[in-house]
């Protein structure tokens, strides 16, 4: 068993509420009964509901690294609250008798024993699941459907442009959620979000010309996403053996969700790797009608210093239920990470892991992985950003000489060879992180390397990034999350 | 390459989006632009390219060309592609070193721990105070990345929040704080300067007085008035506070009057007293002189009040000169209201041997005065005074109990009071003797029942504390009372203080309080179950008959707007036997509120133990 803190606990938590929820069960006093196994493997106990008769509820800590929550009460959130506060009522210190292990869980775990087993035995044996069939004339008939629905949007596209964007008032907002309703028809949800993104950015600010601007881009983004769509969709059309695309992001435009199994057979997957998270960020993608995950991850173990990302969605009408990702403090050793098509910061996929601290031997190889020359850099960035299908936004991990303040307040990050790189805060990432660089330690203000968002500002018509996390020695600022 | 032409080629081509791509042809604007295109377009295959672009945009030839709304797509595409390569990197000016700033402060917390305050901080709606109280409790504001909005916080359109901040959240940063805080203070501001202000001063005022007297000097009035409060404890300042106290502005006057009091300067006592001599700023100067000043100033006023107390009208002087003179008395009155002096002590026995001059002029609260001085003097001489004027006047009497309560002994407080009461057949003497027992019931239940504290509730996930009644213990009412306020009581009919007064083996309050329990009670004796059942409890009715006495109150009386149990009868309720259960099913739809959701949890609880 992992030695159980409240933060431990905290961590396995799907959300603060629940948090809250558990522990007040425990000043509540309503468990009513708290066992532990001899062995100190399974807690367990009753908790008084609002039913008859109590809750049962236990977590196994057989696996240590993945306990097993089990609990009689009918919430859809997991783990639930009773399962923690039994957790928490540990942690409190409160007695825990021992008893021994109840008949229905000790049947679980012989269940959950075999499964493995099983598991284990088909591994062995060599069995490959069998590959999946492919429908050919479906496939055939969804690609048609969705060449279909590119027609249509690339029409409605159009008519915006020819009629211009002043003519679309708060009325004609309302048919352009339809047509968005509408495109879902099409296996477009790719397209579909965008669209609900244009709409959304009509109609966002309080600044109709800013809205203007941003819209604008969308429509031109919508543009070449038709174009690149369209011809993809026909080469696919006339061979239908002919794989996904897994190095451009092109399917995930037009609204694929990869599986793992898929990334497997593609062979994006990679056999052990360990995880450090330079930084955390979560926000409320409208147009996805999902709340947005998103963590920044360095591999330790790769080649390379690009950065990773991790995006766990929280669709609206699950939020409640799902668990919230928080900011990881330790390194996550992962036995299989599954890389997703993309550019610089690819997005990446576990199944498990297990925590390990990290050390300070860790840091300085992730500052080594530091990009050094700005001018590289610059040339990355924009060889990526001028791609309309592009992430606008690619994160990197640079090192810097000195971070710097110039006499009319802007800062500024220089590299060994004396190249800037303007640090500024990013409209679309809610906190703004420049204004606490003068809280800096003195030692990490030079020779340090700096986790940077870059952007670039059509307006102005220059490159920024906004910093998010500082590596000095052995400490990770978060300047972010 | 020209990233302005680029530019602004790129705002038109934006104005055409917005405009329409219909009115691209022919466009004067972008015609103008062309040739800068063309002539680049003979060196650059990019520009020739855009300019290529453009010409199709203007003339839109041959028909079965793209239409005007692709190609002006297909422009922008390009155009912006080749803007995003073209993005300047470099930084005007040099970099100097950041500056430093002195905090230790950690960027530790999680996402999900400062989220929430985050939200609290930056938006509006309920329930935010408390986040932020919560988290700064679990010392989440150590976190580098809520300090800003802790400074921000100080703006805050909750007042509460913005003063919680002001006194608890930012203080905790340490000194340090001033110097951040001074960056962004601007003295022109309003209040949340002042409030920066006030957290600056409370750091260290002392480290940053030359930006706190320029702030007096030409900030805002709001500023200035809160500046010139810090600068009280330094002598140096007190010849610009004294200037300051001559200001034609109220506000201003007021704030250097404050300063001058707290800093306790001999010079600063000359200008008070000669203020308050002036009587222009005599009321305002009152309430500052209040809360303290130096002893000088006390000693002046004293004097003075003694003066106009005997420089009283006659009685016959009629309303108008007597109303007067009193409005002239009231700022001596709260000047001295926290004084405490051989000469002040003087002028109130005084005062209390001219009874009858002063009352035929109306001014019964210069008794209020009086009495209330001798009540917190009490000693033997001040506790005659008080018995006197309690016989004079019985709004007087409870002055005179809480001294004697203080001095004599429970026998003779009851010997001294007790006897007021005795019942008097006939006339005004039997209505004045009632009116004084009531009042004395009163006195006493203000000390002994309804003294408050606070509890945890159960039946609530959110576990708040609320608070609830207690009344006076029995081990206190053994040490501090005579045994004979039981009888006492009884025979006031005194309720209240029969149940704390109660004592085992007293068959009496026994008979006395399950009589009230009889039949339907009034609303009176209803909302006061509790005091009851403590009664008997500490008349050692055995638990099981209070519990049965408690089901059947609860069963014979239909209270419909009841809004919470006591806490006292819900524990008791907490120790129903399980065989209640069917009755407490019965009565509990008759509740509404919080008490139901009590009940609720108590059949729960019944429930479970069957």
């Amino acid at each position: 068993m992992p030695e159980l803190t409240s933060t431990y606990v905290d961590s396995l938590a799907p959300n603060a509420a629940a948090i809250k929820n558990g522990q007040g069960l425990v000043r509540k006093k309503s468990f009513v009964e708290l066992h532990q196994s001899e062995n100190g493997e399974l807690l367990f106990g009753k908790c008084a509901g609002s039913g008859k008769t109590p809750y049962e509820c236990s977590v196994d800590f057989i696996a240590p690294d993945s306990p097993v929550f089990r609990c009689s009460c009918p919430s859809r959130q997991f783990p639930c609250k009773h399962a923690l506060g039994l957790l928490y009522a540990y942690t409190e210190g409160q007695t825990f008798t021992p008893a021994p292990v109840p008949e229905d869980i000790a049947s679980k775990r012989e269940k959950a024993e075999k499964r493995e087993e099983n598991k284990v035995k088909q591994a062995a044996e060599g069995v490959e699941p069998k590959p999946k069939k492919v429908n050919k004339s479906a496939l055939k008939k969804k690609i048609n459907a969705q060449l279909e629905g590119l027609d249509l949007l690339e029409k409605l596209v159009l008519s915006f442009v020819r009629s211009g964007l002043s003519t679309i008032d708060k009325s004609a907002a309302k048919t352009l959620q339809g047509h968005v309703k509408q495109l879902g028809n099409y296996y477009l949800s790719g397209a579909q979000i965008e669209l609900r993104r244009f709409a959304n950015l009509m109609f966002s600010g309080n600044d109709q010309e800013q809205n203007y601007t941003y819209a604008v881009e969308q429509l031109t983004r919508l543009h070449a996403f038709i174009k690149k769509g369209r011809a993809y969709l026909l080469a696919r059309s006339e061979d239908p053996e002919l794989a996904l695309d897994h190095e451009s992001t092109i399917d995930e435009w037009l609204g694929h969700a990869w599986q793992l199994s898929e990334l497997k057979e593609y062979g994006l997957v990679k056999e052990g790797a360990e995880l450090l998270q330079l930084s955390f960020y979560s926000y409320n993608d409208a147009a996805r009608q999902e709340f947005v995950d998103l963590g920044f991850w360095l591999d330790l173990s790769a080649e390379g210093g690009e950065i990773r990302r991790t995006f766990n969605y929280r669709p609206y009408k699950a939020a409640k239920l799902m668990r919230e990702e928080d900011s990881f403090f330790d390194i996550a050793v992962v036995p299989q990470l599954y890389t997703y098509p993309g550019e610089m910061n690819a997005r990446i996929r576990y199944e498990s892991m297990s925590p390990r601290p990290v050390q300070g031997a860790d840091l300085e190889q992730a500052a080594a992985k530091a990009h050094r020359s700005y001018s590289e850099v610059f040339k990355k960035v924009k060889n990526q950003i001028k791609n309309p299908l592009s992430d606008k936004q690619p994160v990197m991990l640079l090192h810097a000489a000195a971070l710097g303040v110039t006499e009319n307040g802007q800062y500024v990050m220089t590299d060994g060879e004396g190249t800037r790189l303007l640090l500024e805060d990013l409209p679309t990432i809610q906190q703004g992180t420049v204004g606490l660089l003068p809280f800096l330690p003195a030692g990490a203000r030079e020779d340090c390397t700096v986790l940077v968002m870059f952007e670039h500002d059509l307006d102005q018509g220059r490159l920024r990034a906004q910093p998010l996390s500082v590596i000095k020695d052995e400490e990770i600022i978060r300047l972010l999350y | 390459m020209s990233t302005a032409l680029l530019q602004e080629l790129h705002q038109e081509y934006r104005r055409l989006y917005i405009a329409g791509s219909e009115l691209a042809a022919g466009d004067f604007r972008l015609k103008r632009l062309l040739p800068q295109f063309q002539q680049l377009g003979e060196r650059s295959p990019v520009f020739k390219k855009l300019g290529e672009g453009i010409n199709a945009l203007l003339e839109p030839g041959s028909p079965d060309g793209p239409a005007p709304g692709i190609q002006l797509q297909e422009n922008t595409l390009l155009l912006e592609s080749v803007l995003y390569t073209q993005g300047t990197t470099t930084v005007d000016g040099t970099p100097g070193p950041l500056p430093v700033r002195k905090f230790t402060l950690q960027t530790n917390q999680t996402y999900r721990k400062l989220a929430p305050v985050i939200e609290a901080l930056t938006t509006t709606g309920s329930g935010r105070y408390e986040i932020v109280l919560d988290a700064f409790k679990e010392g989440v504001f150590q976190d580098l990345r809520l300090l800003p909005l802790a400074v921000s916080a100080l703006n805050d359109p909750y007042s509460e929040l913005a003063e919680y901040a002001k006194n608890h959240i930012l203080p905790a940063y340490g000194p340090e704080i001033a110097g951040y805080l001074l960056e962004s203070f601007n003295p022109a501001g309003g209040r949340s300067e002042v409030r920066k202000l006030e957290v600056i001063a409370q750091a260290g005022a002392s480290s940053h007085l030359d930006v706190i007297v320029q702030a007096a000097e030409n900030g805002s009035d709001e500023i200035r008035a809160a500046a010139m409060k810090c600068l009280g404890g330094y002598e140096e300042y007190t010849d610009a506070l004294l200037e300051w106290s001559a200001d034609k502005k109220k506000v201003i006057r007021e704030a250097a009057y404050t300063a001058l009091a707290a800093g306790g300067s001999v010079r600063g006592a000359e200008r008070l007293i000669e203020a308050f001599i002036q009587k222009k700023d005599r009321e305002m100067l009152a309430s500052i002189l209040a809360n303290g000043a130096p002893s000088e100033v006390y000693a002046k006023v004293t004097a003075l009040f003694q003066e106009e107390l005997q420089a009283a009208p006659p009685n016959n002087a009629g309303k108008k000169i007597t109303e007067k003179a009193w409005e002239e008395l009231v700022p001596f009155l709260i000047t001295l209201s926290h004084v405490k002096t051989p000469e002040l002590d003087a002028i109130y026995s005084y005062v209390l041997k001219e009874y009858d001059r002063y009352i035929s002029l109306g001014w019964v609260p210069l008794f209020d005065h009086a009495a209330r001085y001798k009540q917190e003097s009490a000693d033997n001489a001040a506790l005659e005074e008080l018995a006197e004027l309690a016989q004079r006047s019985m709004r007087h009497l409870p002055n005179y109990f809480h001294a004697a309560k203080r001095r004599v002994s429970p026998q003779e407080m009851f010997d001294r009071f007790a006897g007021l009461t005795e019942t008097k057949l006939i006339g005004q003497a039997a209505k004045q003797a009632a009116q004084r027992s009531q009042l004395l019931v009163h006195t006493i239940e203000e000390q002994a029942v309804d003294l408050y504290w606070d509890y945890e509730v159960r039946w609530d996930a959110s576990g708040v504390r609320q608070y609830n009644k207690k009344m006076m213990t029995a081990e206190e009412v053994a040490a501090e009372w005579d045994p004979r306020w039981l009888e006492w009581s009884i025979k006031q009919d005194a309720m209240n203080l029969a149940c704390v007064f109660a004592r085992p083996g007293h068959q009496g309050v026994q008979d006395y309080l399950r009589g009230k329990l009889e039949g339907t009670l009034k609303r009176y004796t209803y909302d006061r179950l509790a005091n009851i059942f403590k009664g008997l409890e500490r008349a050692e009715l055995p638990e099981l008959e209070r519990l049965e006495l408690l089901m059947s109150v609860l069963e014979e009386n239909n209270v419909r707007n009841l809004y919470t149990f006591d806490h006292y009868l819900f524990e008791m309720m907490e120790r129903f036997p399980a065989s209640y259960v069917d009755r407490v099913k019965e009565i509990a739809p008759r509740f509404k509120y919080e008490s139901k959701r009590q009940l609720e949890y108590i059949l729960d609880q019944l429930v479970s133990k069957q």
